[in-house]
Formats: structure tokens, C-alpha cells, sequence
């Protein structure tokens, strides 16, 4: 019982070795080692990507104890999914292991809570969920978030779509009912007006449906140019697949706004991927710097190509404990101070993290599916058609940040 | 009858687990929640063990607690012992009106009906996202205070919660001893028979979903000032799965086997989570065995192990009267 953290030391050798003692700061200086919490879905329905998630955290940590000479160990905490769990965990990690940085939270509604938590413990949490409260109008002084909120993944997948396809003026919509289903929603239909689009539909679903053909249907009945799927994971993996063997995939253009990335491609296979296209936050074939040496170092060290949850929590978990190295304590209001309006050269480019709202701004990635006779490897089933930042301004947002 | 079972040897049990957890567990956390959980497995035991009834309608409960105390603390700052009984009332309301409308059914179909209410609170709760915060839930839920002093440390909160506990499994003792809680015995035997000899068994049976929804709200209204957040999840039907499934391992036929069965399901996903993702599959194990092999679960290994231990000769169990 009291054993059951897994506690995985990952560079005592490195930091003996590598050690530059002068470049750490006061704090770090007398031997102290940085622990960072990975509060992700380790079992349960999202126990795939809390693994790659975990794997991610890890190699940051080795590559910031590497470079700064300091003991790094990260702690993986399961949420199984749950909020309830996901604070508890949390809870725990601070008040017994004294961990104040924490990186994950792949579901919104368990970072939301983890957010306000942590800031309540005096800590830092970076985290890569969808919802868009967590850099608006629930952001806070503790917590960052990695991805780009609705606003912007709409208006990087449906206006290059709009602009490459002029004759498509119908567009239909198929939506999950909840907050972060409508912010899709809004933010296409505001794309819509602006565009002189027409809108000729939208089916609403729960989270719980698995069964989509009543709504292609009625999509195939509004005879629209383009299909806008707003739901995400298995979700939008299922309605696809259901869209593909109704065959809307001869009659009209598919785009999925809110693609998990590589884990959804192997999922659905280049077949139904064919000619569709995909909103995602990363994409291992992304031309930067820094996205290259990770796609190699992972691909040395695991053999395979690093997926969204991967590199998610890697970027999340390095920021992280960069800001700590460079603020000399993990305590989150030096971190915080530190991570405010950095710019860095991070995964999808130049990247900057908003001092207002603490959102980070970067790319988010337009991609089309290959078809499997075009792909050069195994992992090569899009190709990125395009690449841009879109934001609201943090008062758009809904963020007044805590003083 | 084994000395275990008599009422006074329950409740020194409660009060020894009250006072040993914090010598085996590190995590306040992790004792809070097992005490949480203890009085709302036994509000449970008190309809499944006590009563016969199997409902899937415990979920409800435990989340119109949560977001009582979520709605109550953030937006109104009501008094928490306001907020706590508040949420007992909302919860005994709530239950009575589920209770009257899914005890006019037996068997399969009160199991049907109390998962259907299941559903439809949680859609009730999903939809008015205004009041509930939907899928995110209602975030910022403070802690008690005590002379101005907020029991944010856990094992402050945690002594919070155990008076709480102790005095909800008293109350629950009481009510399984009473002439009220013999009854419920009588009805779960021979629900038939108790109606004959002039009990209102329908009436009986609402007051008992009364009580067990009263301290599944209290219970849910804890659980929110633990966490800091009053979830979706809490009023899912999974919630109400995990309730039963609890009660179920740590065996209906004691209120202190609901204690052991919370306790057993919350230490072994804690230990199990994060060694090996599929743990699940071992509860399913559990489970089986427990259908199986140990159909008085946890507790009735307890008894066991008392008989063995003071040599004691068990009683042959009776088996079901036939009428």
C-alpha cells in the first residue's frame, strides 16, 4: 500500500556525471531532486494514451537532468479517467510526496479540477485537454495548457478548406452535445458567416452514442459539399467509419476538426484516412527542429514514432521542469513566473506561452490521409496541407487571471 | 447469532477503524475516502441487505449531495452544516420520490426502473450545465472551517469526516435494531407475509429508500469538500455500479461488512492502478469468487475466521424458507 508509487529515478548517473552544480540554481543546488507528477489515464477506457503520455514525461525528464545536471523523477499518478480520482491522486502527490509540477490530464473535465487544485497546493500543472474554460474563464495562476483551445482548431481546419475548395458552399455538422462540442460549433458557424457559407445542418449526439447512422443520414439527406465531424476519439473514429461504409466519402468532403493524431490513424487505417481531412495539435512529420530530434530519439530509443499523447506530455513535462531548473524550486510561483511569456522553439516551431491567460501559442496542423500506395512508411498516412496559430485574445477568451 | 454481528461489537469495530486507518494508511486522502464511501456502502447494505432491494439508483443520490454542497459552497457560501443536512433532506426527498415510483415493481423490473432514474438524473444533471456545470463539473468546493481555521490538511478533514462516519453508522446500527429495521428483515423474507400480519411494506419500503438516500447525499456532499470539485461522474450510473459492487464484496449481511467492502475495493484500486492497467480484471475475479464462494463476502470471512479462531461451533446456515 504504501509502495504503490512508482517512483522512477531517471537520472542519478546523468546528473553524477553531467553535473554543472554552477549552472543550477540556489535552490536545486544542495542535491535536491526534482519530482514531476504524470496525472493521466493509466487504466481504464484512455489507458493507451495515459502510457504513451507517461513515456513522454519520462524522456523530458532525462533530457532536463541530462542538460542541467539535476536528479529528475516522475511520478505516475492514474486517473483512471475520473475527476474525482484524478484530484485525489493530486492531493496525494502534494501532501505526501511534496510534488509540486505536475503534467497531464489528458480529459478536460479531470484537468479542470486538477487545475484548481494544484493551484490551491502551490504548484504548477501544464496540461494538453480540450476544454477551452481551462485558459478561459476557469484559468489560473497555476495552470497552463498546451493545445489550442476550439477557436483555433476551427479556424485552422475550416477556413484553409474553405479557401482550397470555393465550390463548397454546403456544409453540415454533426456535434457532441456539451460545452466542448458547441465551442466547436460556435466557432465554425462564426467561420460560416464570415465565409457566406451555408450551414444546412447540424446533428447533435450525447457522449454516449456509438451508433452514427441516423445522423449521416440525415447529413446525406441536407446534401451537403462538406461534413464537419466535431466529436473526437472513438467517437469521431466510429462516426468515420460509419460515414466511409455509407459511402459519403465519394459524395462529399470529410473533415475531422479535432483528430487525436497518429493513434487515431492506426486506429481507422489508410483505407477510411483516404482524402479526409484532419485537425491535430501534432503531427511527428512536423518540419521543426526540435520535433525532429525527438522523432529520432524516440525512434532509437522505442522504436516508434511519437504520437500526440507522447509528445504532449514530453513538451509539457519539459517546460516544466526547465521553468523549475531556471526559477530554482518547483514551488509553482517561480515556475509560473518563469513559464509567463517564454518563447521557445518547441514541437510545432516558434511557440510562446501567453503571460494573460498562460495558453501556449502554436500551430495547429491541417493534414489530408494518404493513400496507402503514397505513404512511405507505416506512420506516414497524411500529409500536412497546412500549419497556423489562432487565437481569441485572452478578455475574448473569458480569462481575468487571479492576482 | 455471532458476537460480531451484535450492534454494540459493529459499532467498536467503526470506531476502531476510525482510529486505526490513520496508523496504516500515508494518505488522508485515501482514509477520507474509504470513510465516505463506508456510510454510503452501508446506506446501500440498508436496501440490499436489509431490505432486498437492488438499486442502481444509489448514483443519484450521491450526486445530488455533491452538487448540493458544489452549488451551495461556491455560489452561496451556506454554512457547511446547513450544506450537510441540506443535502440529507435533498437526498431523502429525492430518494422518496424514486423509491415510490420504482417499488410499485418487483424483481427485474425495480432493477430496471432505478437504473432508468439513473439515467435520467444523470441527463438531468448533463443538460443544465448552468447549475451543474455539466461535463465539467462545479469547480472550487472549500472545505469545511473550524474557529475560522479550513481543514485543507487531510488528516484534519479527515477527523471531519470520521465523527461524521461514526455518527451516521450509529444512526444506521439503530435503524437496523429498531422495530423499523426488523421489519425490513421481515419483508425481505417474506414481503407477502409482512403485508398479511398489517404492515405497510410499501410504506416501509420508501422510508428505508428515504434513509439510504439521506446519507448517500451526506456521503456525496463529503466526497465534494474532499475533492475540491462536485463531478459529472458522481451522479454517472457508474457510480452507482461501484456502490453496489462494494456492498456486494464486503457483504450484506453486516453494516460493517460494507465498511470492509469499501475499504477493499478503494486500497486495491489504489495499489493495483498504476502497477497494472487491466486491474479491473481482478475485481472481476473478486467478484466471481464472491458469487461464487463467499455469497456473505468479506464479512462472512470475518465470521469465519472469529468461529476458528475462538472455536466456536457455526451455526448451520437455514436455508431459505419455501411458502
Amino acid at each position: 500500500m504504501l509502495n504503490r508509487r512508482r517512483f522512477l529515478t531517471t537520472s542519478t548517473l546523468a546528473a553524477a556525471t553531467l553535473a554543472a552544480p554552477g549552472l543550477v540554481t540556489r535552490a536545486l543546488a544542495q542535491g535536491e531532486a526534482l519530482k514531476i507528477g504524470v496525472p493521466v489515464p493509466i487504466s481504464g477506457a484512455f489507458a493507451a494514451n495515459g502510457k504513451f503520455a507517461t513515456i513522454g514525461a519520462l524522456m523530458a525528464a532525462e533530457e532536463v537532468a541530462a542538460a542541467h545536471g539535476v536528479a529528475v523523477s516522475t511520478l505516475d499518478l492514474d486517473t483512471e479517467g475520473k475527476p474525482a480520482t484524478a484530484v485525489r491522486k493530486v492531493q496525494d502527490a502534494m501532501a505526501q510526496e511534496g510534488v509540486k509540477l505536475f503534467a497531464g490530464g489528458i480529459l478536460s473535465s479531470e484537468s479542470l479540477a486538477m487545475g484548481k487544485e494544484i493551484e490551491r497546493g502551490g504548484g504548477a500543472f501544464m496540461t494538453t485537454a480540450g476544454a477551452d474554460e481551462i485558459t478561459g474563464v476557469d484559468c489560473n495562476k497555476a495552470t497552463f495548457r498546451w493545445s489550442v483551445p476550439t477557436y483555433g482548431a476551427i479556424n485552422e481546419t475550416v477556413r484553409p478548406i474553405i479557401d482550397a475548395l470555393p465550390d463548397a458552399k454546403k456544409w453540415y455538422t454533426i456535434t457532441p452535445q456539451y460545452v466542448f462540442g458547441d465551442g466547436l460549433l460556435n466557432a465554425a458557424k462564426d467561420v460560416f458567416a464570415e465565409k457566406g457559407i451555408e450551414h444546412v445542418g447540424n446533428s447533435y449526439h450525447s457522449l454516449t452514442d456509438k451508433e452514427f447512422s441516423g445522423y449521416l443520414t440525415n447529413a446525406i439527406a441536407a446534401q451537403p459539399d462538406v461534413l464537419l465531424l466535431l466529436n473526437f476519439g472513438a467517437q469521431s473514429s466510429d462516426t468515420l467509419r460509419q460515414a466511409v461504409s455509407f459511402g459519403l466519402k465519394q459524395r462529399m468532403t470529410i473533415v475531422v476538426a479535432w483528430a487525436s493524431g497518429l493513434e487515431q490513424f492506426e486506429a481507422l487505417g489508410p483505407d477510411i484516412c483516404e482524402g479526409v481531412y484532419f485537425g491535430a495539435q501534432y503531427w511527428h512529420g512536423a518540419d521543426s527542429a526540435l520535433n525532429r530530434e525527438l522523432v529520432k530519439k524516440v525512434q532509437e530509443k522505442h522504436g516508434f514514432n511519437p504520437n500526440y499523447s507522447f509528445a504532449g506530455s514530453y513538451i509539457c513535462a519539459k517546460l516544466l521542469l526547465e521553468a523549475a531548473v531556471k526559477a530554482g524550486s518547483p514551488e509553482g510561483g517561480g515556475v509560473a513566473a518563469a513559464l509567463a511569456g517564454l518563447k521557445y522553439q518547441g514541437l510545432t516551431g516558434e511557440e510562446e506561452i501567453r503571460a494573460a491567460d498562460h495558453q501556449v501559442i502554436k500551430d495547429y496542423y491541417l493534414l489530408k490521409g494518404k493513400a496507402k500506395a503514397d505513404m512511405a512508411d507505416k506512420d506516414d498516412y497524411a500529409e500536412i496541407i497546412s500549419a497556423g496559430k489562432s487565437f481569441l485574445a485572452p478578455e475574448d477568451a473569458g480569462c481575468t487571471m487571479p492576482a | 447469532m455471532n458476537p460480531l454481528d451484535k450492534p454494540w461489537a459493529q459499532l467498536a469495530l467503526a470506531l476502531l477503524t476510525v482510529l486505526i486507518l490513520p496508523l496504516f494508511l500515508k494518505s488522508g486522502i485515501l482514509a477520507t475516502e474509504i470513510l465516505i464511501f463506508a456510510m454510503v456502502v452501508a446506506a446501500c447494505n440498508l436496501l440490499l441487505g436489509y431490505t432486498g432491494l437492488l438499486s442502481f439508483g444509489q448514483g443519484i443520490f450521491f450526486g445530488i449531495g455533491t452538487y448540493a454542497a458544489g452549488i451551495c459552497l461556491t455560489r452561496w457560501s451556506v454554512p457547511v452544516p446547513l450544506v450537510l443536512a441540506g443535502a440529507a433532506v435533498l437526498g431523502a426527498a429525492t430518494a422518496t420520490l424514486v423509491g415510490w415510483l420504482s417499488i410499485r415493481r418487483q424483481g427485474v423490473y425495480f432493477v430496471m426502473l432505478t437504473l432508468a432514474f439513473s439515467q435520467l438524473f444523470y441527463f438531468i444533471a448533463y443538460t443544465f450545465s448552468g447549475l451543474t456545470g455539466g461535463d465539467n463539473g462545479l469547480l472550487g468546493v472549500p472545505r469545511p472551517s473550524i474557529g475560522g481555521t479550513a481543514l485543507d490538511a487531510p488528516w484534519s478533514y479527515y477527523t471531519y469526516v470520521a465523527v461524521c462516519f461514526v455518527a451516521v453508522f450509529a444512526l444506521l446500527v439503530m435503524v437496523t435494531q429498531s422495530t423499523f429495521g426488523r421489519t425490513l428483515l421481515a419483508i425481505r423474507e417474506n414481503e407477502g407475509r409482512a403485508a398479511a400480519i398489517g404492515f405497510p411494506t410499501r410504506l416501509f419500503k420508501i422510508e428505508a429508500f428515504a434513509i439510504s438516500g439521506a446519507v448517500t447525499a451526506f456521503g456525496g456532499a463529503l466526497h465534494a469538500m474532499l475533492i475540491g470539485v462536485a463531478p459529472l461522474s458522481n451522479i454517472e450510473y457508474h457510480t452507482s455500479e461501484l456502490i453496489l459492487i462494494m456492498t456486494i464484496i464486503g457483504g450484506s449481511s453486516s453494516l460493517f461488512g460494507s465498511v470492509l467492502g469499501a475499504g477493499f475495493y478503494l486500497l486495491l484500486a489504489d495499489a493495483l492502478s498504476t502497477v497494472w492497467p487491466r486491474w479491473l480484471l481482478l475485481l472481476g475475479l473478486v467478484l466471481v469468487t464472491v458469487a461464487l464462494f463467499l455469497q456473505r463476502g468479506l464479512w462472512g470471512l470475518v465470521e469465519r475466521g472469529y468461529d476458528l479462531a475462538f472455536r466456536r461451533e457455526r451455526a448451520p446456515e437455514t436455508p431459505a424458507e419455501e411458502h
